[in-house]
């Protein structure tokens, strides 16, 4: 269990943090700027006092060998310079098996370019040794790449190392000091911007675009990628900062792998009539123009049919889970046309979702890609799609009109359950955060919806049970509420803690044992013999079992049990 | 010896059976004549014509075992080859160059005398043949120079120079970086027993083994020609090179490796010249597997070291080159990247 450092704030698998270490106390992600600091690192291996540091050189053989250090080192970690596989497979071995609140250092490794990447993938600690390397071979390193100082007529640079000095006739050491002097700028320039992201929740978005400057780096992205176990496990439930969605590898963000996930795995399965709906640019969907005038018109019928939007990059979004992230916090670059990724990325979700759900009729109100995206769909799924516009655009009073009477027939041909509209979006956030079924669990009789869009309270039985949050887009249940969730058999989504009354924040140190399926923003039950509260988790449950600082859940409300 | 912090914190990467599973792949290579080739070399003061003859013996013993992690020598691929062919193809050499050479080396690819490599009937006859040239330098491991040998060879009335390949005096390096299987008092041991029977004695010593930083590496092999210089005539200093098969290639792949930079050849050569001749071939020198610089100046510098070990004077190197300041950023912060050279 570590001692010195503690994580603040994260980001997905980036972190802010606080090293405390002869008597400073550092934010991480912090560079070891000083010749001392190296030194003392290193002796700090060897003495193990206040600080206890371990070197991991073989990433892969840890086995079960515990290693509870402050600090780790991933010894030469330098091998890796131009190796993303090494490294993306290095960096993720290394951070599973150390504590959480271990910081991990990765030694004369960092550049301008790669530094964001490197703290996204969870390093917190790095240095400026390659930048001073890279000096003395020649080279003048930014965010973007590397240029050489006999290439450049002084250096394309503002900074307070470069501002106002000529380098053109400069002998050569003073040209290396200066480019030595420029390289340590931009890495701690580089440093402060990756900081501010991760306090915003947006390094991802940094990182989608820093990842251009090579191949290399591009590579490394779609490597770490793959490990989609890795960041799912670290990833927030929910960010109030909009998704940007501006490259290819925003397809693969595990936001968004997790939100088709759940769609698929989690949601009450719904039957009878699916109306498909394009996304508009303004979120929560049904406050744009586009969706208040569709949704006017068939008014009437939406307690009886069930409608979803399609979008890129999220894929299918129930109209429940509207408000939810990243369904209602993501912007995209809208130019008409998709990209054959984005077709076939959500083609495949609109296959999966009318597959697991039992619809008897689907009307599609879309045209342009969606409708071939449609068409495509169509080919595979047994269930007839017809589609009430035509060349008239979504819009048109005519493809209006068509979509009423489609609806109005299906409606009357099938004469499914009345349900309330507001309610839906109850039942899938709950059943999304909690699980399959847990909306059945929690509203027994008839639950009743107050409030205006999209802020709902719900009671059930008398009770105040949950309430839908505009800010997140999730669920809060009540005492009340977490007592029907959790039935007899506490397990999921419960933080069980030592024996005191939890108030404000519980912290890692209290955790007895937590679910591990929790996320940073999950809402959680807090446990322990006498006490039953409700709040919201601040690190993943695994996280807090093996962490021994740290904040782990903000608490809302606290009963007897 | 000395046994520092920085190598407990890299032991954990490094085990003996790590480099015997990674030496069984030895490659193999095959060869049916002896080679054999001339050149110059230092003998008392004096630029020299040497010949050099590498017998087909069945080669290093230990490289058959275990191995040196440097050490490209093979088992050999010709076990049939008999003493009396080896004989009789050493003697086709020197009817081919003659012995009009001052200095001979007669090399094995191991010990010459490992009597499983080569019996003393023939290592006798062919010192026989040599009595008359003023110097022939063989090379062993320090096992096979007993005093029972010596005398023995002694009889042949050759001017022998007996080579050790002793790499380091630090025994800790030694053992563990390198696997040489022996220590600084076998080589002592070793040296006295070659000494007393009126041999002088080489010993090699090798600039950067696997797992040291530049600085470390540089120290290393300065203390080493410290400690060297009571048991020696001469000193060889080896440049450590990047052989096929070997461990050191396994780690030079994976980035963990890097030769030395030929400043550091030129460092302990300045600074260590003076009290014993001291040599040196940078071989593969200039090449990415090889001892190298920036590229730009290690040309010059590799003829400079060459033009040294003939003349022994520190004033053979002159050249300058703006990759110092870099090297000179290495030797103080390479030790800061916990296994990765700096600079590839
Ligand atoms: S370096 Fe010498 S002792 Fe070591 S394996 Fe090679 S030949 Fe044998
Ligand atoms: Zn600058
Ligand atoms: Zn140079």
């Amino acid at each position: 269990m570590t001692r010195q450092f503690e994580v603040t704030l994260r980001d997905g698998a980036a972190r802010l943090g606080k090293l405390r270490w002869k008597e400073r106390e550092l934010t991480t992600p912090h560079i070891l700027e000083s010749k001392e600091d190296l030194e003392l690192l290193k002796k700090a291996v060897t003495d193990n006092e206040e600080l206890r540091v371990e070197v991991v050189s073989d990433p892969d053989d840890i086995g079960s060998r515990e290693i509870t250090a402050d600090v780790v080192i991933l010894g030469a970690a330098l091998r890796f310079e131009r190796d993303p596989r090494g490294l993306s497979r290095a960096l993720m071995s290394v951070r599973e098996s150390i504590n959480p609140d271990a910081a991990l250092y990765t030694p004369a490794l960092a550049t301008p370019a790669n530094l964001s990447m490197l703290v996204y993938a969870g390093v917190d600690l790095i240095d400026t040794v390659l930048p001073e390397v890279k000096a003395r071979e020649g080279f003048v390193l930014y965010t973007d790449g590397e240029d050489r100082f006999d290439e450049t007529q002084g250096f394309p640079c503002v900074c307070s190392a470069c501002l106002g000095t000529a380098v053109d006739n400069a002998a050569i050491e003073q040209r290396i000091a200066r480019a030595s002097e420029h390289n340590q700028v931009a890495l701690r320039a580089e440093l402060s911007r990756v900081r501010r992201h991760i306090g915003q929740g947006t390094l991802r978005e940094l990182v989608e675009g820093r990842c251009r400057a090579t191949p290399v780096m591009t590579a490394f992205l779609r490597l770490l990628d793959e490990a989609y176990p890795y960041f799912e496990r670290r990833a927030p439930l929910v960010r109030t900062a909009t998704l940007l969605a501006c490259s290819q590898e925003s397809l693969n963000r595990a936001e968004i792998l997790r939100f088709n996930e759940r769609v698929i795995s989690r949601l009450t399965q719904r039957e009878g009539i699916l109306l498909l709906l394009p996304c508009s640019a303004r979120k929560p969907y049904s406050r744009s123009r586009s969706h208040k005038v569709v949704l006017e018109c068939v008014r009437a019928f939406r307690p009886f049919i069930n409608e979803a939007i399609m979008t890129s990059p999220i894929g299918i979004v129930p109209r429940g889970l509207e408000v939810m992230y990243p369904a209602g916090n993501y912007d995209v670059p809208v130019t008409g046309k998709w990209t054959c990724d984005e077709k076939e990325w959500v083609r495949g979700r609109l296959i999966e979702f009318v597959e697991v759900n039992s619809f008897t009729t689907v009307i599609a109100h879309v045209d342009g890609p969606y409708r071939e995206i449609c068409d495509e769909a169509a080919a595979m799924l047994d269930v007839d799609v017809v589609y009430s516009v035509e060349d008239e655009g979504v819009l048109s009073p005519v493809a209006l009109q068509r979509l009423e009477e489609m609806v109005k027939d299906a409606v009357a041909a099938h004469s499914p359950k009345r349900r309330d509209v507001r309610f839906d979006y109850i039942r899938d956030t709950v059943d999304y955060q909690f699980g399959k079924s847990t909306s059945a669990r929690i509203f027994l009789s008839a639950p009743k919806v107050r409030g205006r869009f999209p802020t709902y309270y719900v009671s059930d039985g008398g009770r105040r049970v949950a309430t839908l949050v505009e800010k997140y887009g999730t669920c809060a249940l009540t005492v009340e509420g977490a007592r029907r969730y959790i039935g007899k058999r506490a397990s999921q989504y419960c933080v069980w803690i030592d024996d005191f009354v939890p108030k404000g924040t519980v912290f890692a140190i209290g955790v007895q044992r937590a679910d591990p399926v929790i996320r940073p923003f999950d809402e959680v039950i807090v446990l322990n013999d006498n006490t039953i509260a409700v709040g919201r988790a601040l690190m993943s449950g695994w996280e807090m079992q093996r962490s021994n600082r740290g904040a782990a859940v903000a608490v809302r409300h606290v009963e007897d049990r | 010896m000395k046994r520092t912090q920085n190598h407990e914190a890299r032991d954990q990467n490094v085990s003996a059976s790590d480099i015997r599973a990674n030496l069984n792949d030895h490659h193999v290579r095959s060869r049916t004549q002896p080679v054999a080739w001339t050149g110059w070399d230092l003998l008392n003061g004096e630029t020299v014509p040497t010949l050099t003859v590498v017998l087909r013996t069945r080669g290093c013993y230990w490289a058959r075992r275990k191995g040196c992690t440097m050490c490209g020598f093979v088992c050999d691929s010709n076990p049939s080859a008999t003493g009396p062919d080896i004989y009789r193809e050493f003697l086709g050499v020197l009817a081919r160059f003659g012995k009009e050479f001052k200095i001979i080396k007669i090399f094995t690819s191991g010990s010459f005398l490992d009597s499983e490599e080569l019996s003393p009937d023939v290592r006798n006859a062919i010192l026989a043949e040599l009595k008359d040239v003023p110097k022939t330098i063989i090379e062993s491991r320090p096992e096979f120079v007993t005093d029972e040998n010596c005398e023995e060879i002694a009889r042949s009335n050759a001017h022998v120079e007996i080579a050790i390949g002793l790499e380091s005096s630090n025994d800790y390096i030694r053992e563990r970086y390198i696997n040489k299987g022996f220590t600084f008092r076998d080589f002592i041991r070793a040296s006295k027993a070659a000494r007393s029977s009126g041999f002088t004695v080489k010993s090699y010593l090798l600039l950067k083994p696997p797992f040291l930083t530049e600085a470390e590496a540089m120290r290393d092999t300065i203390q080493s020609v410290k400690d060297t210089t009571e048991y020696a005539d001469i000193i060889s200093l080896n440049l450590c090179n990047v052989q096929r098969g070997t461990f050191v290639e396994k780690l030079w792949k994976k980035r963990l490796y890097r030769p030395p930079w030929l400043w550091t050849a030129v460092e302990v050569l300045t600074q260590t010249a003076g009290n014993m001749p001291i040599i040196c071939d940078p071989v593969a020198g200039g090449m990415r597997r090889g001892p190298h610089n920036c590229g730009i100046c290690d040309h010059e510098i590799v003829a400079e070291i060459r033009r040294f070990s003939l003349s022994q004077d520190k004033a053979s190197f002159k050249t300058t080159c703006a990759d110092k300041v870099l090297w000179n950023f290495v030797l103080e912060f390479e030790e800061y990247s916990y296994g990765a050279p700096l600079v590839p």
